[in-house]
């Protein structure tokens, strides 16, 4: 296996993109390989990453996709943990009762600055948690900028207000309001203009002569009055900020100064002082499930808890299709000398699989195109037994209009096809631990081994004669494999139908060997 | 916000601001972006970090794209971009390709319900609640200068300079390899970051002494020691270059391409009644023009010509007082924040282009593009 580093076996999708088998989905439904570029996107759910709380969308959505009680550092990002102090609480007797109320419901949430506990010779010495923000990382402390420590660890911390929120409000409010003065206006224009198609024309539509009638008749104003949208407007000013002459003798500290990184994170007020550095709201997290943009099928459903790690649905393509994975190749490779490579191919299906390895795509199942196609047609339909029977077509508005790209044929080597077919046993994972006993069966002469679901086999190729040295040679064909479906698209059907697929795959078999001099 | 979350629907708009350097990115009707992230996308193939809009093929820009509004939606915005409304901020003058992939990615791929696309310049007067005013945006890779005059956008004045960011970080290396630092401590993030931490604009009259070289040169603001702490050095950055870097923003060559120059040059390109009020109204917006004292040196700059250069004190006449806007918040999302405004409105139904009407003709609607605007329509 290639554990961090990019896997030299590639799959192409049927958008066309190379990638290694373990970034593809196969559809069960379509059936094909989908890869995270042709798959919708959806948002599942949101949790707070840091105390893995579930946070429902639109509590996510009303607090900006923030958690309520996690923050991050201002300085580094990284999370903030509330550390406990104790102060000494100076209390007098007779006072303690009014005092304990508030210790007792801490929904106060207001420091209280420690006494000197020698202020009163009566006073009972007892102490009190009081909270505050610390970075495990940076060692910045919400003391660091002076906001006073809490007397719970979550839930009081103060927002930093917006400065200009409510001149934003109004000119959010001015702004409405003249679009909606627009629209009447324009409104009213058309009214005028196209007056109404009646046998009998007449002045008083045209000229809205009614209205002002029956108005007049009431006795209000002849004129409609009008709101008219109002904002004091920004003022330009000859007065400029000048620069400080400090600026020119002072020494200058960097360490009191924010990075543009910090200034981002804090975007409504952007402070360039580093005593005016905010804890930040921690962002959400989101838990995704995928799509088939084709038949609008689920490939991906995690579980809806966040501290879990497991899917409902998971059609990862590493459990549908054959692995292939280089073992190694015989020879160093040298252009235009033949050569031969081991693969390793796994089944990990629960039936068995016939695979064929062909250099020219093999023709397209004419069943399984027909059944998709179908398929995909109706899939909208026959959600609604009423719309089947009246036969309006609700077509769903998935996007299948993503240009499909032609694969990037990039190999460089000619390929020798395997001469027959071969068939890969199902999986079984109990027959991992049995002893291994070599039966004497007949194989075809390129299976060099084969034990349970694995077998390896020997391919041979040539690279292209006029490889300059040391470049990648590819090695690309098509393998095509029966796979058994267990899921039909029509419901009359209920036993597993087969299908004889086939994906093309791509070996970066490695360089070719330095010319020897 | 009780009054306009009736007016709004269910799923406020997304708002995108795809800068050269930043992306700005939240949603309509918040006073702020969520996130300002580098626009930047790690490929899957090889993992190498990249920006996002250096590409060769426009196959390449759709991948990268995808890959990077999909982290948009599924990391920082925690939704999915399936049947949203968007609102995105665009340069006027920005490259066509661009533009078509983006819908493309954000129509095809995503399958958005509709986009709404609106320049920056404009939208981003709207955060002020005036109509007219002389807009200058300093970005990344460039400075545009575009008077708006009572909403509308006067195109003939458009001016703009390459001089932004990226030429900024490309003089402090400059300077900071002519004493003697090795160039591969220099990467861009280090180089962003010695700008944003200890250069600033110095004052006219310094600027001039340093130019002219001589003897009394006035001292220079203390020199600072940066840290480079992945590489274990320290690059001492000398107080000359702490001030004069951004001197090529106002270097006074025959070229006369100055920003002073340009704000004044792009007012004479506009009509004799519109240019007293363009003067008394100058917004500047822009990462770039966050730095301490830009406002001030232009001032001093732009009075400067206006009184002594023969060619504007010819043209320009009467008392004439240069005055400038206040951004609310920072002005590096000023745009974004316009775009917010917007798609809070009503607009973001009956301006945008929605899904049907793109798939039809597979193309935006471009003000440049004479099949758009053709008078009798067709």
């Amino acid at each position: 296996m290639s554990f961090m580093q990019p896997s030299p076996v590639k799959y192409a999708c049927s958008c066309g993109i190379l990638n290694p088998i373990n970034k593809l989905f196969f559809c069960r439904h379509c059936p094909k390989l989908h890869c995270g570029f042709c798959v919708t996107h959806e948002i599942e759910s949101h949790f707070c990453s840091n105390c893995l709380e579930n946070i429902p969308s639109t509590e996510a959505r009303h607090k900006k996709n923030c958690c309520a009680n996690c923050f991050d550092c201002p300085c580094c990002q990284h999370t903030l943990s509330a550390r406990a102090s104790t102060v000494p609480v100076v209390r007098k007797s007779e006072e303690s009762k009014d005092a304990k109320e508030p210790k007792d419901g801490d929904s106060t949430g207001e420091a209280t600055p420690p006494v000197p506990a020698s202020s009163k010779p009566s006073a009972v010495p007892t102490t009190k948690k009081m909270y505050y923000l610390s970075c495990l990382s940076c060692r910045w402390t919400t003391r660091d900028v002076g906001i006073p420590d809490q007397g719970v660890a979550t839930g009081t911390w103060p927002d930093n207000e917006c400065l200009y929120q409510a001149r934003f409000n109004a000119l959010v409010e001015y702004f409405q309001a003249v679009v909606l003065q627009e629209k009447q206006e324009k409104l009213e224009f058309m009214r005028r203009k196209a007056p109404k198609q009646h046998k009998f024309p007449s002045l008083t539509d045209r000229t809205g002569l009614t209205v002002s009638l029956i108005r007049r008749q009431i006795g209000w104003n002849d004129k409609v009055p009008k709101a008219k949208a109002v904002i004091t407007p920004a003022e330009a000013t000859a007065e400029v900020e000048e620069l400080p002459a400090s600026i020119f003798t002072e020494q200058l500290n960097l360490r009191n100064v924010t990075t543009i990184a910090q200034r981002h994170s804090q975007p409504a007020d952007q402070p360039t002082a580093v005593g005016s550095l905010y804890p930040q709201r921690r962002s959400l997290w989101i838990k995704r499930s995928l799509r088939c943009r084709q038949c609008e099928h689920n490939l991906i459903k995690p579980e809806y808890h966040p501290t879990s790690i497991k899917y409902r649905i998971q059609l990862f393509a590493s459990y549908h299709v054959p692995e292939v994975v280089m073992v190694r190749c015989e020879q160093p490779l040298v252009p235009g000398k033949s050569n031969a490579i081991l693969l390793k191919l796994t089944n990990p299906t629960m039936y068995d699989m016939t695979i064929r390895l062909l250099t020219a795509a093999p023709p397209e199942d004419p069943q399984l195109s027909a059944e998709t196609t179908r398929a995909v047609k109706e899939e909208p339909i026959s959600s609604s037994p009423l719309l089947k029977t009246v036969g309006i077509t609700l077509s769903r508005q998935n996007s299948t209009r993503e240009v499909k790209r032609e694969v990037l044929d990039a190999s460089n080597a000619e390929i020798v096809p395997l001469e027959s077919e071969f068939v890969l046993s199902q999986r079984d994972d109990s027959k991992e631990f049995d002893e291994y006993v070599q039966l004497p069966t007949e194989e075809p002469k390129f299976i060099v081994w084969r034990k349970g679901n694995k077998v390896l086999v020997r391919l041979q190729f040539t690279p292209d004669a006029e490889l300059p040295s040391s470049t990648d040679v590819i090695l690309g064909f098509f393998m095509q494999y029966t796979y058994v479906n267990t899921v039909t698209n029509a419901p009359e059907k209920k036993e597993p139908t087969t299908h004889a697929l086939h994906s093309r795959v791509f070996i970066t078999a490695g360089a070719t060997e330095e010319k020897a001099n | 916000m009780p009054i306009y979350e009736s007016v709004m629907q269910e799923k406020p708009p997304i708002v995108l601001d795809i800068g050269n350097a930043y992306t700005k990115l939240g949603f309509a009707a918040e006073a702020y972006p969520r996130k300002i992230m580098p626009t930047e996308v790690v490929m899957t193939t090889t993992g190498v970090r990249k920006r996002l809009l250096d590409y060769d093929t426009q196959e390449e820009l759709y991948d990268q794209l995808v890959d990077f509004l999909q982290t948009i939606f599924f990391k920082h915005l925690l939704v999915s971009p399936k049947e949203r409304k968007f609102v995105l901020v665009e340069n006027v003058f920005g490259p066509t390709v661009l533009r078509e992939t983006l819908a493309r990615v954000l129509f095809v791929h995503f399958d958005v319900s509709s986009v709404l696309f609106v320049p920056v310049h404009l939208i981003a007067l709207s955060t002020l609640a005036v109509p007219t005013a002389l807009v200058v945006d300093i970005g990344y890779s460039e400075t545009s200068v575009m008077p708006v005059f009572c909403g509308v956008q006067i195109m003939a004045a458009f001016k703009d300079q390459s001089y932004g960011g990226r030429a900024i970080h490309a003089e402090i290396r400059r300077q900071l390899v002519e004493t003697g630092v090795k160039e591969s401590l220099l990467t861009e993030s280090v180089l962003e970051d010695i700008k944003v931490r200890a250069c600033f604009v110095t004052t006219m009259e310094r600027a001039q002494a340093f130019a002219q070289g001589g003897e009394d040169q006035p001292t220079a603001a203390p020199g600072v020691d940066y840290i480079v702490s992945d590489n274990d050095a320290v690059i001492q950055v000398p107080g000359v270059l702490r001030e004069t870097v951004y001197e090529i923003m106002f270097e006074d060559s025959n070229e006369r391409d100055s920003l002073a120059h340009l704000i004044l040059r792009s007012i004479l390109d506009c009509t004799l009644d519109v240019r007293r009020a363009l003067v008394e109204s100058v917004f500047l917006v822009g990462g770039g023009s966050m730095v301490q004292g830009l406002l001030a040196r232009l001032r001093q700059e732009l009075q400067h010509l206006l009184a002594k250069d023969p060619f504007y004190a010819e043209r320009f006449h009467g008392e004439l007082q240069f005055k400038f806007f206040n951004a609310i918040g920072k002005q590096n999302f000023t745009a974004w924040l316009g775009g917010a405004l917007c798609g809070a409105t009503d607009l973001i139904q009956t301006r945008s282009l929605v899904k049907e009407t793109y798939l039809k003709s597979e193309h935006v609607p471009d003000w440049s593009n004479l099949c758009d605007n053709r008078p009798t329509g067709s």
